[in-house]
């Protein structure tokens, strides 16, 4: 288990848990980022949103809230 | 009536197909007791009238925000008789969500394939026939930019309004399902759906070399900030030409109007009307509705092409500590430009208080208007590196500014538990459609235009009659009794009645403050004369500078230039607050707010510059 926010440029993961505030779990799910869901972190710098691929789509994630989301890193691609 | 709704997710191309369908037939209101925008429009097609709705920009229609709440309802209420649902082809999976949302409502509908050209390009092909068989919907692949499908989609919707078709298919849910088994199965139902339809998609994705400076956390601002003003001066070069003509126009109308009213024996107060009044409002507008223009053209072009949604993710940092998030970075580098160009472009952030605190913040930001006249005003007292000196100033103030602002508003406008982070897809880059572009910005401008034409006029005319002397001399002028008589007051903020006056003019064009400080300090001749011979061309700078300086002090102009750079930016942008927030309350606060701290910051400076300076 891992924050998304942890996790190095580069790997590749899926979604264990997206927390408990319903609104971010709605607004988030909407984007594709749903439990269960595969993802590769495309870039990860301090202090700089996450850049997630997920479901043919990159996404801009606030860093705050990648910390509300916990992940398990997958090892083949 | 034909009515058809148009449904997407932000970034869909939802309001590209609007305004493409609706042209400039277009009404914007307020959905009743909200504060969320209601978009109108109409065409008509072979004889018929059809009614478009624009919802509001939702990802989805789960209820958690005014937006989804009034989308659901509406959709529900029946009053659509066909939804176009869209999507964007280029993700198409992500995308469909929205029609998971929507598929367990019991209306007719289309689906939409937007931005196919950037889907083709990618490689990506979309079997379109099997997912209209698949959904029982007709399936229109589209490209909403480049114009083309539209006879297309006219026809489509008006052989399903004959007879139309719903979904036969939906997510597998059940009313007590949490949100995250909920939003599974509707990935797992559009995975359903797609399989066969599209190829799976590549795993891995590469930045491209571009992205990978782009991207870089101090470089990439820095490269980005650096694009913004190269795009800036594109602009101004663009549309400099338009202004310096605009700008000729008061001295070309001015005496032919005035000698020929003049010889009909015209009444002088209506002579001046004709011969100054007009010809300078006109010329105001000109210049405004260019500024909106070239701002537009600029920001259309870097939101095309998918540089905004870069500089989002640099700046998402810095923003959130003002209570706002990366999306609100390209209102505030549009409000470099101009102030009414980066209000309206706050229609990208994600709720109405982001909007509003967004313009409260924009507001902060001296447009490319006062930069043209703080270093004339500065070279009038300082050598250049006090010049230099007072624009660092100005640019350390902006910072400043924009956090009291948030700190004041934030809380009120953004409520801690509301605050959500940036959430934002990065499209790859594409190639932009110039014609689309061009044909914005025209709009935007247009309409500006056309406010500003009633609003300018007004208000030149109050402040006309002010100025207005009979006898030709400044202290025969109401505008001279006034400001005698409120100078003690304005003195004790660092302003005499002279500059005072231009602060006003200021917040009301900043085009119109060298001809106000030229009219109040020369004094001569007729004020009116002076102060609507506006443009830089019609004020003698060196003979203004003697006056200037000889008649206040160091600290007087050094108070005067910070409090007319922070104060109502001018009053286009104003209405465009008004027009874009849709409540006149909030509009008021600003407006209130920024007099308020320009008088307060005024007087600071002045008491702080006063030993020093003198």
């Amino acid at each position: 288990m891992m924050k998304l926010s942890e996790m190095q440029k580069g790997t590749y993961g899926t979604v264990s848990s997206l927390g408990s505030d319903q609104r971010f779990i709605n607004r988030i799910t909407s984007v594709g980022l749903t439990e269960g869901a595969r993802f590769q972190v495309v870039k990860n710098d301090r202090k700089m949103p996450v850049l997630v691929y997920v479901r043919e789509t990159l996404l801009a994630l606030n860093r705050r809230d990648c910390e509300k989301i916990e992940t398990a890193e997958v090892n083949e691609k | 009536m034909n009515c058809i709704a148009l449904l997407g997710q932000p970034n869909s191309g939802k309001s590209t197909v609007f305004n493409q369908l609706t042209g400039s037939r277009q009404h914007v209101g307020n959905w009743p007791g909200k504060t969320v925008e209601k978009k109108n429009g109409s065409y008509s097609y072979k004889d018929k009238k059809y009614t478009v709705v624009d919802l509001p920009g939702s990802y989805g229609l789960s209820g958690n925000s005014d937006e989804e709440i009034i989308t659901e309802k509406f959709i529900k209420g029946g009053e659509a008789d066909l939804v176009c649902v869209l999507v964007d082809a280029s993700q198409l999976e992500r995308s469909m969500y929205m029609l998971a949302d929507f598929a367990a409502m019991d209306v007719p509908a289309i689906l939409i394939l937007n931005m196919m050209d950037v889907a083709t390009k990618q490689g990506k092909k979309i079997n379109d026939g099997l997912l209209a068989e698949r959904l029982g919907i007709p399936v229109l692949p589209f490209t909403a930019a480049d114009g083309k499908g539209f006879e297309g989609l006219k026809e489509l919707i008006e052989k399903e309004l004959a007879s139309p078709h719903k979904l036969i298919t939906a997510p597998d849910i059940k009313s007590g399902d949490e949100v995250t088994s909920a939003s599974k199965e509707k990935f797992e139902w559009i995975g359903r759906i797609l399989e066969g339809v599209t190829e799976a998609s590549s795993k891995e994705y590469k930045l491209s070399k571009f992205d990978n400076v782009l991207l870089k956390p101090f470089w990439g601002k820095v490269v980005t900030v650096g694009i913004v003003l190269a795009g800036f001066l594109v602009a101004m070069l663009v549309m400099s030409p338009f202004m310096s003509i605009a700008g000729e126009l008061p001295k070309l109308l001015g005496k032919p109007i005035e000698n020929l009213l003049t010889g009909i024996h015209v009444h002088p107060w209506l002579v001046s009307v004709f011969s100054l009044l007009i010809p300078n409002t006109i010329y105001f507008c000109i210049s405004m509705a260019s500024f909106v223009f070239g701002v537009n053209l600029v920001f259309g072009f870097l939101e095309e092409i998918g540089f905004l949604a870069r500089a989002a993710y640099q700046f998402d940092g810095v923003l959130s500590r003002l209570g706002l998030q990366g999306k609100a970075v390209a209102p505030i580098l549009m409000g470099m430009g101009c102030t009414i160009g980066g209000a309206s472009g706050t229609r990208v952030m994600d709720s109405w208080g982001q909007k509003m605190l967004t313009m409260m913040v924009v507001w902060a930001v001296p447009c490319a208007s006062i930069w043209s006249i703080i270093p004339v005003v500065s070279g009038m007292f300082f050598p250049v590196w006090g010049t230099v000196l007072v624009c660092l100033g100005i640019v350390l103030y902006i910072f400043l500014l924009m956090f009291i602002v948030s700190k004041i508003f934030g809380r009120k406008l953004v409520p801690e538990e509301t605050r959500t982070g940036m959430i934002m897809e990065l499209p790859p880059f594409h190639k932009p459609h110039f014609k689309y572009i061009l044909k914005e910005a025209w709009i935007k401008c247009f309409d500006m235009f056309k406010r500003a034409l009633k609003t300018v006029t007004l208000v030149s005319l109050v402040f006309w009659a002010f100025s207005f002397s009979p006898s030709g001399n400044v202290e025969s002028s109401l505008l001279y009794k006034v400001g005698t008589f409120i100078e003690p007051v304005t003195k004790f903020f660092g302003m005499g009645w002279r500059t005072f006056m231009a602060f006003i003019t200021a917040a009301f064009a900043k085009e119109a403050v060298l001809g106000t400080l030229n009219a109040v300090f020369a004094g001569q001749s007729n004020v009116a004369d002076i102060a609507f011979n506006a443009s830089t061309g019609g004020v003698d700078t060196m003979a203004l500078s003697q006056i200037m300086s000889q008649t206040i002090s160091r600290s007087e102009a050094l108070a005067f230039m910070f409090a007319c750079t922070f104060s109502v930016p001018c009053l286009m942008a104003l209405s465009t607050t008004l027009k874009e927030s849709h409540s006149f309350k909030w509009t008021l606060r600003t407006a209130g707010f920024y007099i308020g701290a320009a008088l307060i910051l005024s007087c600071i400076v002045y008491h702080i510059a006063l030993p020093f300076l003198g």
